[in-house]
């Protein structure tokens, strides 16, 4: 099954608040970390939040890229808005 | 709260406000880390398991002193805990270390322990990280307990066969880091 096309814009409304789903981007790929316990209400951590292109936080983080290998792969984020 | 303190820190360009957060996170994750470890240790029986009892023992005794450390720091901070436990622990910074279904799988066992450790490395980490040359106080703390954190991985790692440390067990009293903060 071809993965979901994502928009920034798109991605944005997947922040994990007020029950909506959380997803975050890395490196052009989408992943729902909503089932996560690092990732309750959209925060993980305190200060990285869901709905977001990651890639540049993950690069200071105290952990490798690996760590999405225990979250779900859904989708691609484009390159548009 | 100590006002001068907590300035020198905002100053210093730390969000004050997330750091508090995060210090209570991983103090719930300390507390209710020494909950779970009781009864990890308590069930660390039989051949295989008597042998990680002691180790299991020394790291649950230094995540509660961690607690004990880093709770003076929430409150110079301007922060407090909450005054519901059942908040304070879902409020952890990490996954409960809770028994495997089967608690006679020393392995299973093994696995809970050294990803207990493994989360609370990466969060002291993460403190060190957003401290370093701001916060002095509060990076020498969780510098302190992240030396113990490394080693507790240390322990149960061996165990697990995933290789050397050259980390030995306790010989005396626990938390030689952190105890300079328990006085």
């Amino acid at each position: 099954m071809p993965l979901r096309q994502f928009t920034l814009d798109e991605l944005a409304q997947y922040n994990g608040e007020n029950g909506a789903a959380a997803y975050i981007s890395f490196l052009g790929r989408v992943y729902d970390v909503s089932a996560s316990f690092q990732w309750q209400n959209g925060k993980h951590q305190v200060v990285h939040k869901a709905g977001k292109d990651l890639s540049s936080e993950l690069a200071e983080a105290p952990h490798g890229a690996d760590l999405l290998a225990r979250v779900r792969l859904i989708g691609e984020l484009g390159t548009e808005g | 709260m100590a006002k001068v303190a907590r300035e020198m820190v905002e100053r210093a360009g730390v969000n004050l406000d997330q750091l508090v957060e995060l210090l209570v996170k991983n103090a719930s994750a300390e507390l209710t880390t020494f909950y779970y470890y009781t009864i990890l240790r308590v069930n660390l029986i039989g051949l295989e398991g008597e042998g990680i009892k002691e180790i299991a023992e020394t790291a649950r005794i230094e995540d509660r002193n961690h607690f004990e450390a880093l709770v003076p720091r929430i409150y110079e901070l301007g922060g407090n805990l909450p005054g519901d436990m059942k908040v304070f622990h879902d409020m952890s910074a990490c996954p409960p270390a809770g028994l495997p279904t089967d608690p006679t799988n020393i392995k299973a066992m093994l696995a809970v322990l050294v990803e207990a450790e493994r989360c609370a490395v990466r969060g002291y980490t993460h403190v060190c990280n957003l401290t370093a040359g701001k916060d002095h106080r509060t990076y020498d703390l969780s510098l302190a307990i992240l030396n113990e954190e490394i080693e507790h991985e240390s322990w149960f790692s061996e165990f697990l066969g995933e290789g050397p440390s050259g980390h030995f067990m306790r010989r005396g009293e626990t938390s030689p880091f952190v105890s300079k903060f328990l006085r």
